[in-house]
């Protein structure tokens, strides 16, 4: 039997004004993009808890894209420069604790940014397609010398 | 240190005040007061550490208008600063006073400052600079840290030790309980449980090391959380309980004084 081509399984958090807008716009104008994504709409990218990350890669997911409006066109004012400051630091920890920071992706895309949106998605489902399935994230058994 | 203490209790300038009573050979953290004030012992360095900042938030919560005085450390200083910018304690009900941690104890710590900046009791150990455990495991392959710590988080029991036992963890409402995140019938919990945790002492974790010293099943979280406290250093330039202003990460810092309204 033919081995079954990895498809990678990216979580996409978008922000209900500006990124969600921009993937509906990419869709309204037909651009196509990986249909490896799957979207949750969030009002703003600043209310993604390090906490819905962390269990996105629990729950297997290969990739997680969060993505919101351009520093300065927050709905909510300041909610992407936490964003911003949060990501960053979750990068870390996540190279820390040896997963590969490059599987989270922060993006700014607007409300008129369907072209950037396809051309995101395109390039992070390569992305993770070459870094391949996200190693699993359950307590293994004890190494030896760890006790 | 009980002369100093009898003055604080008998000028009536502290209700109470969180120091240490030999019992059985060993430093037992008491609160003196005037009743007990004969019981004072004369100071002495000692590596025996106590969560002795959550007993005097326990006490300050329950009588809120007294004020209480409390010997402290390095770390516990720096958590008492944390615990005031976060409104836990008021700053003019709490007077301290500080001991510096022995050179074994600095050591065994790594700590990056084992004494407090109000030092009144011994001499201060030297500081530490870098952490050898976080270094270790930084100089290690990233796949080979993951097994690492998986296979240390597999250990645990889901006995929350870490967090009661945190000086700075004094929220009411935790999200690591809550049922939806964090799946209640399973152990060992999701390996999520302690990267959320470390999530949340980003910007507050004030190296005290109860959290690793508490846990039963021995991970080493003090690593997690002091590359948790580089990470917010290289990214943020935040030191908890140097820097004076609040924490980057803590919700709307100072974009609350931004002017309401269109713009």
């Amino acid at each position: 039997m033919e081995e079954k081509k990895f498809e990678p399984r990216i979580l996409a958090f978008l922000c209900n004004w500006c990124s969600y807008a921009g993937a509906d716009l990419a869709g309204v104008s037909r651009l196509q993009y990986p249909s490896n994504i799957r979207v949750i709409r969030v009002t703003c990218s600043g209310t993604v808890s390090p906490h819905h990350i962390l269990h996105a890669f629990q729950k297997r997911a290969d990739g997680v894209l969060v993505a919101g409006c351009h520093i300065g066109d927050c709905h909510y004012i300041k909610g992407n420069y936490m964003t911003l400051k949060r990501l960053k630091f979750v990068e870390g920890l996540l190279d820390f604790a040896g997963y590969d920071p490059k599987r989270l992706r922060l993006e700014w895309i607007s409300a008129a940014e369907g072209i950037k949106f396809a051309g995101v998605v395109r390039e992070f489902t390569e992305t993770i397609r070459h870094l391949g399935p996200a190693p699993p994230f359950d307590a293994i058994p004890l190494l030896a010398g760890n006790m | 240190m009980n002369t100093k203490i009898r003055i604080l209790l008998q000028g009536g300038r502290v209700d109470g005040f969180f120091a240490y009573k030999t019992t059985s050979g060993f430093p037992f953290p008491t609160l003196f007061t005037l009743e007990n004030i004969q019981e004072l012992e004369t100071w002495r360095p000692t590596p025996a550490r106590y969560p002795i900042l959550k007993l005097l938030l326990a006490q300050a919560r329950k009588n809120p208008h007294a004020a209480y005085g409390i010997l402290v450390r390095g770390c516990e200083e720096r958590g008492l600063r944390e615990l005031f910018k976060y409104q836990q304690l008021e700053q003019d009900k709490v007077i301290i006073l500080g001991q510096a941690c022995t050179e074994g104890l600095a050591k065994y710590c790594e700590c990056w400052k084992p004494y407090p900046d109000a030092l009144d009791y011994g001499k201060p150990a030297p500081a530490m600079a870098k952490s050898r455990k976080v270094e270790e495991l930084e100089e290690q392959h990233r796949e080979a840290r993951l097994d690492w710590w998986l296979s240390h988080f597999n250990r645990c029991i889901r006995c929350y030790g870490c967090r009661d036992v945190c000086p700075v963890c004094f929220c009411t409402e935790c999200s690591l309980e809550h049922a939806e995140l964090m799946l209640g019938e399973i152990l060992p919990p999701d390996t999520s449980f302690h990267l959320v945790r470390a999530v949340h002492m980003g910007g507050r974790c004030i190296d005290c090391g109860l959290c690793e010293e508490v846990c039963p099943a021995r991970i080493p979280l003090r690593s997690l959380y002091k590359k948790i406290n580089r990470l917010i250093e290289e990214i943020l330039g935040y030191n908890p309980g140097i820097s004076k202003e609040k924490s980057p990460l803590s919700f709307l810092g100072e974009e609350m004084s931004l002017p309401s309204g269109p713009r």
